[in-house]
């Protein structure tokens, strides 16, 4: 078995190599059956890294701990959810997933664009096959998924701890579909470099590719908070840890290009920022990886640190010094004469949002890298973490929830400020009187204040758009108000799934202001039948529960919550003791309303002393952070929904020299 | 700047209580914002391992950060101030203690950059605009911005009543 996995790898190899050639080739001397075989060798180098990963999975399942990757990631006891996710849980078996999902794709822009884009098409594929030489050249010459072991050891290592979760389980694959998915654009916006059309027809090809990639980029970063807040146990989500960063950093870049593509969709300027920000984005993910692998910096998430670090920076500094290249080189034929009337537009709303994302984005990339440059410069490593980023990137977040509010109802070339003021008084109103309100219910942190005081901006101007665009249908074709906020979604879906997206980020902004202030925290060592209070409530702790199976021993403890006298909840946070690995772990248990999360770790248990002692979070509007994620979700879903508006104006963006004989497809990605 | 209905004040007023109250009463439930020691704390680096500070370090009996807790608990109780705390801690175990950079001398430059390229990106988009603004064709009358960025200036008659038809064709 594991030969025929290590076969198909080497195959698969073969055939991304050749593709490469004959897609570039084919697509210079206009010959399509080179094409058609290049495109054909695709399909196989994704049917050869599927049957890898095939091979993988069974030998994961029936603990074939002939393999290394199994015996050291797996055990017999292991659940069989974790023999399953164990495949991205070392550092082969995450490499080879990451290259499934980059064949899976590409097979299907392949698919996608047998019939279109002719002239950059062969050119994107080219350069995807070229993404997936790298990895198929790890996977079987630097870090092998198949090498085979000397001695067959009795059981396995078994998976880490911390990677047993349900949250773990779904992260790294979001996440990994995200960093994947932007190669898809990314390729088509160097294609269209390549090949000199310098049109938006590479923006509208992949435009749902993009947001594909933001969707998942924004699950995994969504997810990986989850699995921090769950599975670490201090109470909190985010730490600025440089693996979290690695991953917030292509989101943010992310974002600033769905927005300023819509500049180049109407008016047709900003091509080569555009460009900039796929490469930039694009980069950032291998970033992400070259972090995560190398161990060059230090981080609570890098669980497969290793030498990998100088293959990823070769080839990041390959991707970005060819990129930079080629964008040079077309830089005269994409600028075009612009047309920028004013300040008060839209056009300057989305630069400025541009220029807040990207301003975070760097901040980020600064402060991760800074304890690097420090040491290099000083000889002192030093620590950047949570105080430098709160503190940079707080007013930021301000100013960019602002233009959150403004960008979308501003007119776009220019407006004048009457109509400005007509336009956004209601939500000015709202929001001068959301901050006073909560001054006077005694709120002073003038942070929160302000943050509380835009959101409720952010959400005015949403109503506003809302209410305008059922009362214009309301008006024109007699709907009633539900019938016409309906049709009203769905004949614009991606201008009002954008909407929606705004809300859930709002409501996610306030759940981190809320979060970050307020949370209250208690430790308390209690003996069986005492109570300790917490906020509003009263916690009795009631016994400990002790449970053994073959995998892990279990301490769980059960505390009563009472609020005002009566009993709401029955929690049960737990000490584990894995056996395998010999690793002590800890179970959180959260109690969440939309109001608070009442968060307790069972931190310690004395068996002399019968004390317990208990870590107890009160963390206000919490809940928000998840909704708000979830809702943003619900959003780009919305947005990407197909429109047959829409489909049929990418089909005419996109229709160039269609092979004789072959029909046009229409449609987007 | 043109009147604002009274009908709209008082709506977007009774809204904002609502939210404000909604908001702000968990808020307050939770208790004393952040107290010094949690600052102190979270201002300090665990040296665990963990790469977390010493407030968030996920080790419940982690040998480092649980007496240092407890140490600046006593310490702030004794009426020692934040930066003497810090420096007690920077004395002991040097610069890689601390959560953030210092504002001095090369750690300057960790504050100032990101701040910095801020800065120079707004200059280079005021710059950009200005070549734009110089090269492109005299402005037409501006709209007024609606629902949808849609003109509000006031057409015919007949104009309207054709936007009107292709609208809802279109709709």
């Amino acid at each position: 078995m594991p030969l025929i996995g290590q076969l198909a790898l080497a195959l698969a190899l073969v055939l991304a190599c050749y593709s490469i050639v004959a897609n570039v080739i084919g697509a210079r001397a206009g010959v399509p059956t080179l094409i058609t075989s290049a495109r054909h060798a695709l399909w196989a180098m994704s049917a050869m890294v599927t049957v890898a990963v095939g091979v993988m999975w069974a030998s994961l399942l029936h603990s074939d701990f002939s393999l290394e990757y199994v015996a050291s990631y797996t055990s017999y006891s292991l659940p069989t959810v974790y023999k399953i996710t164990a495949l991205w849980g070392g550092q082969q078996g995450s490499l080879m997933f990451w290259t499934w999902l980059l064949s899976i794709f590409t097979a299907i822009v392949a698919f996608q664009n047998r019939r279109r884009n002719a002239d950059s098409a062969p050119y994107a594929l080219a350069v995807l096959a070229g993404l997936a030489v790298f990895f198929l050249y790890m996977l079987n010459f630097v870090t092998r998924p198949f090498d085979l072991l000397a001695a067959i050891p009795a059981d396995g290592q078994d998976l880490n701890p911390l990677l047993q979760n349900y949250w773990m389980a779904i992260h790294p694959p979001s996440l990994y579909t995200g960093y994947v998915s932007a190669s898809v654009p990314f390729a088509f916006g160097a294609a269209s470099l390549i090949t000199g059309r310098t049109d938006d027809s590479w923006i509208r090809s992949t435009r749902r590719w993009a947001i594909f990639s933001w969707f998942f980029l924004t699950l995994g970063n969504l997810f990986g908070a989850r699995w921090a807040y769950e599975v670490l146990g201090w109470g909190g989500y985010w730490a600025w840890d440089p693996v979290e960063n690695a991953a917030f950093m292509p989101w943010l870049v992310m974002t600033a290009y769905l927005h300023s593509v819509m500049i180049q969709e109407r008016k047709d300027m900003l091509k080569v920022w555009n460009l900039v920000l796929i490469g930039m984005a694009f980069a950032l993910t291998l970033f992400g990886t070259f972090i995560t692998r190398s161990g060059v910096i230090s981080s609570v998430h890098s669980f497969t640190q290793s030498g990998l670090g100088p293959y990823f920076l070769t080839f990041l500094i390959a991707v970005v010094v060819l990129y930079t290249g080629l964008l040079l080189m077309r830089v005269k034929s994409l600028r075009t004469p612009a047309e920028f009337e004013s300040y008060l537009s839209r056009e300057a709303a989305f630069l400025f949002n541009n220029l807040i994302l990207v301003g975070i984005a760097f901040a980020v990339f600064w402060g991760t890298l800074f304890p690097v440059l420090s040491e290099a410069v000083r000889g002192i490593k030093i620590t950047v973490g949570p105080p430098f980023f709160n503190k940079v990137n707080a007013p930021l977040a301000l100013a960019l929830v602002f233009l959150m509010g403004v960008g979308p109802l501003i007119a776009w070339r220019r407006s004048s400020l009457d109509s400005l003021a007509k336009t956004f008084a209601s939500p000015a109103i709202f929001a001068l009187a959301t901050g006073l309100c909560t001054f006077l219910a005694g709120l002073r942190q003038w942070y929160v204040l302000t943050a509380l005081s835009l959101a409720a901006f952010v959400i005015g101007t949403i109503v506003v758009e809302f209410r305008r665009g059922v009362s214009a249908r309301r008006h024109l074709v007699h709907e009633t108000p539900v019938v016409a906020l309906a049709n009203l979604v769905a004949k614009n879906n991606r201008r009002y799934g954008g909407y929606i997206i705004h809300v859930g980020v709002v409501l996610a902004f306030v759940g981190i202001v809320a979060s970050s202030f307020f949370r209250t925290e208690v430790k308390k060592s209690v003996k069986e039948g005492e109570s300790f209070q917490v906020g509003p409530y009263d916690l009795e702790y009631l016994g400990i529960d002790t449970t053994e199976t073959a995998h892990l021993e279990s301490s769980r403890a059960r505390v009563e919550v009472r609020r005002a006298g009566r009993p709401i909840a029955m929690m049960e946070p737990a000490k584990l003791f894995y056996k395998q690995p010999q690793q002590p772990a800890t179970a959180v248990a959260i109690r969440s309303t939309p109001a608070s999360d009442l968060y307790v770790v069972l931190a310690g248990i004395d068996d002399q002393t019968g004390l317990v002692t208990f870590q107890v979070f009160l963390t206000p509007l919490v809940f928000w952070l998840w909704a708000g994620g979830f809702i943003m979700a619900f959003g780009t879903v919305v947005a990407m929904w197909p429109n047959v508006r829409e489909r049929a104006a990418i089909a005419a963006a996109v229709r160039v020299a269609v092979p004789a004989g072959a029909e046009p497809v229409p449609g987007g990605d | 700047m043109p009147p604002v209905p009274r009908r709209r004040v008082v709506g977007a007023a009774v809204l904002a209580l609502v939210s404000a109250v909604a908001v702000a009463t968990p808020l307050m439930v939770a208790a004393a914002p952040t107290v010094s020691v949690e600052q102190l704390t979270e201002a300090l680096t665990c040296q665990c391992g963990c790469g977390l500070t010493v407030a968030n370090c996920n080790h419940p009996n982690c040998e480092f950060s649980v007496p240092v807790r407890d140490q600046i608990d006593s310490m702030v109780k004794r009426g020692m101030s934040g930066p003497q705390v810090i420096a007690f801690y920077r004395t002991k175990y040097g610069e890689k203690i601390l959560s953030a950079p210092t504002t001095q001398g090369f750690n300057l430059l960790a504050w100032i950059m990101p701040f910095a390229a801020l800065a120079a990106g707004a200059a280079l988009i005021a710059i950009t605009v200005g070549r734009w603004r110089g090269s492109s064709p005299a402005p037409a009358p501006a709209p007024a911005e609606g629902a949808n960025g849609a003109s509000h200036d006031p057409f015919d008659a007949e104009l309207r009543r054709r936007l009107e038809r292709e609208l809802r064709d279109r709709i």
